[in-house]
């Protein structure tokens, strides 16, 4: 497939052990991006270790086969809230797959787990993988010039998408695709 | 330390945590902090105390030489120069600005120490009205509010997220004041 064309089909499945290294893999071609993982380096053990507190994920294949991205929910609470952790690898062709497949993820965390209110955390020039569904997230934080990347301060939002939200549209979505 | 004509800002120490944990005890407040409502025993207290911590510093009030607050540098995140902090204030001497005062010494100390760049602190809505001086004077920036964000004795409370930049602290003229004061001090 070239990098101008749109992806068609993407596929996804509950992360595993085995996709370890992908997902380490993932973090250093973002770098520093996926902050939760870089805020304290690249040393893959303590990453590893890091990872092992995840709630759950899921990774993302291209009609290839090959994985493109991965999702993580962490910080589960009694409170009801999640952080949805999404990422893909620095391509056009992988970001679209990401997209694509966005919309179809979130139904499978809002399902699983049922959050009140899910927060995705961004930079603000991370590629916007969110798809369709990335109109329904809120900014609720903005907290400015957070991290230097690449030699520029970007600012770090806080965005929130809630059930109420999430349902009616996720509801019209399935009725048109049906 | 730090030494005005009201307060001594100093570094915890351990005969300081049987105090540390009567201010988090006192069931006014002890649902809205960090254990909510879950303070764990003494004997388990000082590694939940310091838990993702990097220092504690105590207030005390120079006329009783008790602890009448203290602060908490956490989370601090050398990447992005980046800490959080907790203020906790004891019930007996809420609303006399001592604490509030041991803020301004923690900012100075914090900035002055730390290669922080922003120091963020996460308030309960019932809570944020300490802040709101350092909001209305430009020393402290609302950041933004997570809605809903937590459960606190069963009702959903918002979370506001207030952040002090070091630039913005460093040309505070509530700064300038804090020091002339301390200045007269010594």
């Amino acid at each position: 497939m070239s990098s101008t064309e749109q992806p068609t089909e993407v596929r996804w499945r509950l992360a595993s052990p085995a996709d370890l290294p992908f997902v380490y893999r993932l973090v250093t071609e973002v770098d520093p991006r996926w902050y939760r993982f870089s805020r304290h380096g690249l040393e893959p053990s303590s990453m590893i270790a890091l990872m092992g507190s995840i709630a759950g994920g899921a990774i993302v294949h291209d009609s290839n086969g090959q994985p493109v991205a991965c999702a993580l929910l962490a910080d589960s609470s009694e409170s009801g809230t999640g952080h949805l952790e999404y990422y893909a690898l620095p391509t056009p062709h992988a970001e679209r797959c990401a997209a694509l497949a966005a919309p179809d993820l979130l139904g499978a965390v809002f399902a699983a787990s049922t959050p009140r209110r899910l927060y995705v955390e961004r930079f603000e020039n991370d590629p916007q993988l969110l798809g369709d569904a990335a109109h329904l997230f809120t900014p609720e934080v903005v907290l400015p010039d957070f991290l230097l990347i690449d030699g520029t301060y970007e600012d770090r939002t806080t965005l929130v998408l809630t059930a109420d939200v999430w349902w009616p549209w996720h509801e019209t979505r399935s009725e048109v695709e049906s | 330390m730090i030494t005005t004509s009201r307060i001594v800002f100093r570094p915890v120490v351990p005969d300081d945590y049987v105090r540390l944990y009567e201010i988090e005890s006192d069931p006014a407040t002890a649902l809205t902090w960090r254990y909510r409502g879950q303070l764990p025993p003494i004997a388990e207290y000082e590694a939940a105390l310091w838990r993702q911590t990097q220092q504690i510093m105590v207030v005390e009030g120079r006329d009783t030489g008790t602890i009448v607050g203290y602060l908490q540098l956490h989370d601090t995140d050398l990447r992005s120069g980046t800490a959080s902090f907790s203020l906790y204030s004891g019930p007996d001497h809420r609303g006399s600005g001592l604490v509030m005062e041991g803020l301004m010494a923690f900012c100075e100390w914090a900035f002055g120490n730390w290669p922080i760049r922003w120091l963020y602190a996460h308030s309960f809505e019932h809570n944020v009205s300490a802040f709101e001086s350092g909001l209305r004077r430009g020393e402290a920036m609302r950041l933004g509010v997570l809605r809903e964000r937590m459960v606190v004795e069963g009702e959903l409370t918002d979370v506001h997220v207030v952040g002090i930049e070091r630039e913005a602290w460093l040309a505070s003229p509530l700064r300038r004041r804090f020091n002339q004061l301390r200045a007269r001090q010594r």
